[in-house]
């Protein structure tokens, strides 16, 4: 079991690298594209909160809110932490490098949650564990999109934007193990952990996707969108 | 959960929710209007409809999974298609971004109204599920409610209304709301077998409304980092009160 959990962490970090296929065709791309796309990926990973929150509940309803709590807790620090330091970006200089190597930190580090909410879905039963980790591929998807839209048209190679951004996600298959040992092990871990990727993943939602698609598109629009594919979701998770 | 809620207490708290929409048409055309304050209102009514909403949708998939969520699909679609009517409230941002023309006067009522009813449908499923929920909600509702009133006060007073005639026509546009809440618990006494249907729609409603108006409003008026905060405890903390269904 804990290789099918490492090749299901790889494969959601692997899918981040076809965010940098588009720029294949094109040099940028419009905002309003990207802002779909990050109102579908919203969506998915709310639906995917939603069914981590239902299995954690079935389990033990307190832990469970203990534990988003500190999903919530675990971005907030990393946010904190990551905004208090000044970096620096060996290829490039000026604002915009410094830009591209936050956004890929920030990428980085909060990709050690989904790792974490990958691991331990495994331990709520497989339907829970490839709804999670299909939402969590095609959420890179657009994380790998943002990388490669803001290195691209820095001269950055493709096959060197597509590399940094699988780089970004490379932490899930290194944290997906451990959570999903822990939870194994430490049945009484489950609830925690259950909460603790659900939280992380609605205040990522709350604090990254939703903002980021507002600035482009309009709240109907991005309504529409998140909900329908939130449902969805629901649904996969329901009849998978 | 506690059990429905009597149709006349919904009747009265329901009607006093949406009263609060005459105050806020008041506030409609004040510069202050745009602090902060309005901005961790919104925030926290938002939570606590997303924390209702979850609960909501935990006790219709608990009854009957496949009808909670396309009645959540239907809710969904139905305040799209009432946001859609010519006249509708519109987030300043929106209205920014769209080239279309501002609504006439009766457009923009008509638009308010019917956006309302579709929250009420909301309102009436949740008193339906628990009065303790409906409770709650009508207060969110209330807070909601001020900024509405505050959307189309500021539109009214654009066009030289006076404050008494616009807050009463802000409170009007807003009956609906009350009306469709008490019809809907009617109707779920005489047929609780669309009681999943209506929880899913209330999910799907409530969801829409969350993503469409509050969190823009919310995010325009504060930081993200606060804002995300506050959804989340106060999502959290009426998700954790509702309890397992």
């Amino acid at each position: 079991m804990p290789a099918a959990v490492f090749l299901a962490a790889l494969i959601t970090a692997l899918a981040t690298g076809l965010g940098a296929i588009p720029f294949a065709f094109i040099r940028g791309l419009s905002p309003r594209p990207v802002a779909f796309a990050n109102a579908i990926a919203a969506g998915l990973m709310l639906g995917a909160s939603l069914g981590l929150l239902a299995e954690g509940v079935r389990h033990d309803p307190a832990r469970t809110f203990i534990g988003a709590a500190g999903g919530v807790a675990f971005i907030l620090l990393t946010q904190w932490l990551l905004g208090e330091r000044e970096v620096q970006f060996a290829n490039l200089s000026g604002q915009g490098a410094r830009r591209i190597l936050l956004l890929v930190i920030v990428m980085t580090v909060h990709s050690f949650a989904e790792g974490v909410a990958v691991g331990v879905s495994f331990g709520g039963g497989e339907a829970l564990a490839i709804a999670i980790t299909v939402a969590l591929a095609i959420h890179n998807i657009p994380e790998g999109l943002a990388i490669t839209a803001v290195m691209r048209p820095r001269g950055v190679s493709l096959v060197a934007c597509a590399l940094w951004s699988v780089f970004s996600s490379l932490p899930q298959p290194l944290t997906a193990v451990p959570a999903f040992l822990l939870v194994e092990r430490v049945r009484t871990a489950l609830p925690y952990g259950l909460g603790f990727a659900a939280g992380a993943m609605v205040y990522m939602v709350l604090i990254e996707l939703l903002p980021e698609a507002y600035h482009a598109a309009e709240g109907r629009s991005i309504a529409t969108l998140v909900g329908f594919t939130t449902v969805a979701m629901l649904l996969f998770q329901q009849y998978l | 959960m506690t059990g429905a809620m009597h149709p006349g207490t919904l009747l009265i708290l329901s009607l006093a929710a949406a009263l609060a929409a005459g105050p806020g048409s008041l506030l409609g055309s004040r510069p202050w209007m745009a602090s902060q304050g309005v901005g961790w209102a919104t925030a926290t009514a938002a939570g606590f409809m997303l924390g209702i909403g979850y609960v909501l949708l935990s006790a219709g998939q608990a009854m009957a999974p496949a009808a909670t969520l396309l009645g959540a699909a239907v809710g969904l679609g139905l305040m799209r298609v009432a946001d859609g009517v010519p006249g509708a409230p519109r987030t300043s941002s929106d209205v920014a971004r769209v080239s279309a023309p501002p609504p006439t006067d009766p457009g923009a009522i008509r638009g308010n109204a019917l956006h309302s009813a579709a929250e009420g449908l909301a309102i009436g499923a949740a008193a339906a599920a628990a009065a303790s929920l409906a409770g709650f909600l009508l207060l969110t509702f209330a807070i909601h409610n001020v900024s509405e009133g505050a959307v189309l006060g500021a539109l009214l007073k654009a066009r030289s209304w006076r404050d008494g005639p616009a807050a009463l026509v802000a409170i009007f546009a807003r009956s609906t709301q009350p009306l469709m809440a008490v019809m809907t618990l009617l109707v779920l006494r005489a047929a609780p077998g669309l009681l999943p249907w209506c929880l899913g729609g209330a999910f799907g409603a409530l969801f829409y409304l969350i993503v469409a108006e509050l969190l823009p409003q919310s995010y325009r008026h504060a930081g993200r980092t606060g804002i995300a905060l506050v959804v989340s405890l106060a999502a959290g903390m009426v998700a954790l009160m509702g309890g397992t269904p």
